[in-house]
């Protein structure tokens, strides 16, 4: 049994050697990681560096052009998109793709009834499962609404009801915390920990580095499309490499001047101390 | 007010169309079951016409409403499933029910052999493919000798006294194809539609396989549409590429679906009976000038109700929402 609770145990899925091209633009280049099952793996990258494309490698949208994803063994690439949730793999949209015309609970049940166990549920126990999934993710009381009327927070927890609704051993978060209030991302926190602790595998990609150090197991840092860093949260932040592909190297520079002005001061100060009760 | 604030409160009545819609369908269904008993052969088969239009206008519903895959060929189907009819009449079967039964297997395998490659098409690029499949048929079997080349073929047809029974045959496709769309539509066929008409891309994450639910919706629509030309030619009595292929039967069928209201179950029956009895109506009264009329007509309710006629159905407060839906439009 590991921590999330759950009896697999070992890699789940293995990047192994990606890079894909677009044009003359390598998005993405020799990158190799593995994720364990039970994990939170955060993914995190100044904007460009490939996350979003990593992100759709491993859910099948995009064949690499080198290298392989494999999950428990099988090459996604061989599979079709429509059936890489069929294998426990589900992800939800940076832009949210909700189909507008249908309401909430419909939405939901959509991917209830051509998920994973899709081929095993009734019209009738999709729409209750994609009940009792809004109830998870607090979109009971809009389960009528049409999904064009959401506010964003809602369009996100409704991109995660939606692959919820696959019944997936892994899940890949495309940003689904940006654009919330402090108050939303500590439920959305905690919505994604239940859902971890069922024994669902996460990937999430971030912007809020708070968020992400706060949930993830291990971090991964891609920038221009390489991987640069990888292991706990706070040895990867601590990283002078990982500082510098996010505020550049002037900053570092900058933060080691401003370190010998400080420590200069804390010389003086020490040398000439202030008149203490004149 | 907002568009979307706007629908919310009208109610979109859900995959299927508004419940009043459907049951204002079916009633009016149940009174044109009394249409042969007045005995007057022209308002029988303008009723009957009516009926074959409302079965097309299902079949492109389901591709085109449904699906979001705008067809401008399904004349393609309904000229086949004619052609059926006139083979087998040919070879001296005359039987409505063995028509019909031609007409859907031949239609369905036409449709997924040429849906294979046309359905991987999109928008424009689509409707101009399935414009191009009826017009290349309408050119092969004018050149083919063996369906009567241009001139045409003599499709064997009971005598006028027993007429009736090709409006109720036409009645029941008609019917069929109404029951059909509500049970498709309810079932998890009609959300992979939707999810499909709605977001190709998205639908696949959700474990959607496009390319072979596209086709299903194909298929059924080329049965529907097959089923309403098996009827029409031996009630016709005859049969050629200008009539199985014509104009008319390509296009009316996609306006009364749009009009009644695209993607639901009530809509292309309601659309159906009003464009076709105004039709009627206005080739009597202005005969000269009657298409001017009838162009006008549909462009006016396009722009004043663009979801089509079902929509009002379901309205909640009335000619002011209505009215504020309008405005909403514009801004």
């Amino acid at each position: 049994m590991t921590a999330a609770g759950q009896t697999a145990t070992g890699v789940a899925l293995r990047i192994s050697d990606v890079g894909m091209r677009f044009g003359g633009l390598w998005a993405l280049s020799e990158v190799s990681f593995d994720v364990e099952h039970g994990s939170v793996v955060g993914l995190i990258g100044p904007n460009g560096s490939g996350k979003t494309t990593l992100m759709n490698v491993v859910s099948g949208v995009y064949k690499p052009t080198t290298g392989s994803v494999t999950y428990d063994g099988r090459r996604i690439a061989d599979v079709p998109t429509h059936a890489v949730c069929h294998l426990g793999i589900a992800r939800t949209f940076q832009v949210v793709k909700p189909f507008a015309s249908l309401t909430v609970r419909e939405n939901v049940a959509v991917g209830a009834m051509y998920g994973r166990y899709g081929g095993k549920r009734s019209t009738r126990a999709s729409f209750e499962r994609a009940q009792e999934l809004l109830e998870i993710v607090g979109l009971a009381r809009v389960a009528e609404r049409a999904a064009s009327d959401l506010t964003i927070p809602d369009r996100k927890r409704l991109e995660v009801a939606k692959a919820l609704a696959l019944d997936p051993d892994v899940l890949l978060l495309d940003e689904v915390m940006a654009g919330l209030n402090a108050t939303e991302v500590e439920e959305a926190l905690e919505l994604l920990r239940d859902v971890n602790r069922r024994g669902v595998t996460l990937i999430v990609v971030e912007h809020l580095m708070k968020a992400i150090v706060s949930i993830s197991t291990t971090i991964i840092v891609l920038a221009e499309g390489r991987k640069i860093a990888q292991g706990a949260p706070a040895d990867v932040l601590a990283s002078p490499q990982v500082i510098e592909a996010y505020l550049g190297s002037r900053w570092v520079k900058r933060q080691e001047q401003l370190r010998i002005i400080e420590a200069d001061r804390e010389v003086a100060a020490r040398v000439q101390p202030p008149e203490a009760g004149a | 007010m907002t568009t979307t604030a706007v629908l919310r409160r009208i109610g979109l009545g859900g995959i299927t169309g508004s419940p009043i819609a459907i049951a204002v369908a079916l009633a009016l269904m149940v009174v044109l079951l009394a249409v042969p008993f007045g005995h007057n052969g022209y308002l029988e088969i303008v009723f009957r016409n009516i009926l074959m239009y409302a079965a097309m206008a299902y079949g492109w519903n389901l591709i085109g409403g449904y699906t979001g895959y705008v067809s401008f060929g399904q004349v393609a189907f309904f000229g086949a499933g004619a052609y059926c009819s006139a083979v087998l009449s040919a070879h001296g079967i005359d039987n409505l029910f063995a028509d019909v039964a031609l007409a859907c297997v031949v239609n369905a395998l036409f449709a997924i052999v040429v849906g294979l490659p046309v359905l991987r098409l999109k928008g424009h690029y689509f409707a101009i493919a399935t414009l191009g499949i009826a017009l290349a048929l309408s050119d092969i079997v004018a050149n083919l000798d063996a369906l009567g080349a241009s001139s045409g073929l003599a499709v064997h047809h009971v005598d006028e006294a027993h007429f009736y029974v090709y409006y109720y045959a036409m009645w029941l496709v008609a019917l069929a194809t109404i029951l059909g769309t509500y049970f498709i539509a309810r079932s998890k066929l009609g959300f992979a539609f939707v999810a499909i008409r709605e977001n190709e891309e998205a639908a696949a994450v959700l474990g959607i396989d496009a390319t072979r639910y596209k086709i299903t919706a194909w298929a059924i629509s080329a049965m529907m549409a097959g089923a309403a030309g098996a009827v029409f030619a031996p009630a016709n009595g005859f049969l050629d590429p200008s009539i199985a292929f014509s104009v008319d039967s390509n296009v009316f069928p996609i306006v009364m679906a749009i009009l009644g209201g695209a993607g639901t179950v009530a809509g292309p029956f309601i659309g159906a009976l009003i464009l076709a009895g105004a039709n009627e109506l206005l080739q009597r009264y202005f005969i000269k000038i009657h298409t001017l009329f009838f162009g006008a007509m549909i462009v006016i309710v396009v722009l004043i109700l663009p979801r089509g006629l079902v929509w009002l159905f379901g309205l909640k407060g009335g000619a002011r929402t209505w009215l504020k839906s309008l405005t909403a439009y514009k801004a």
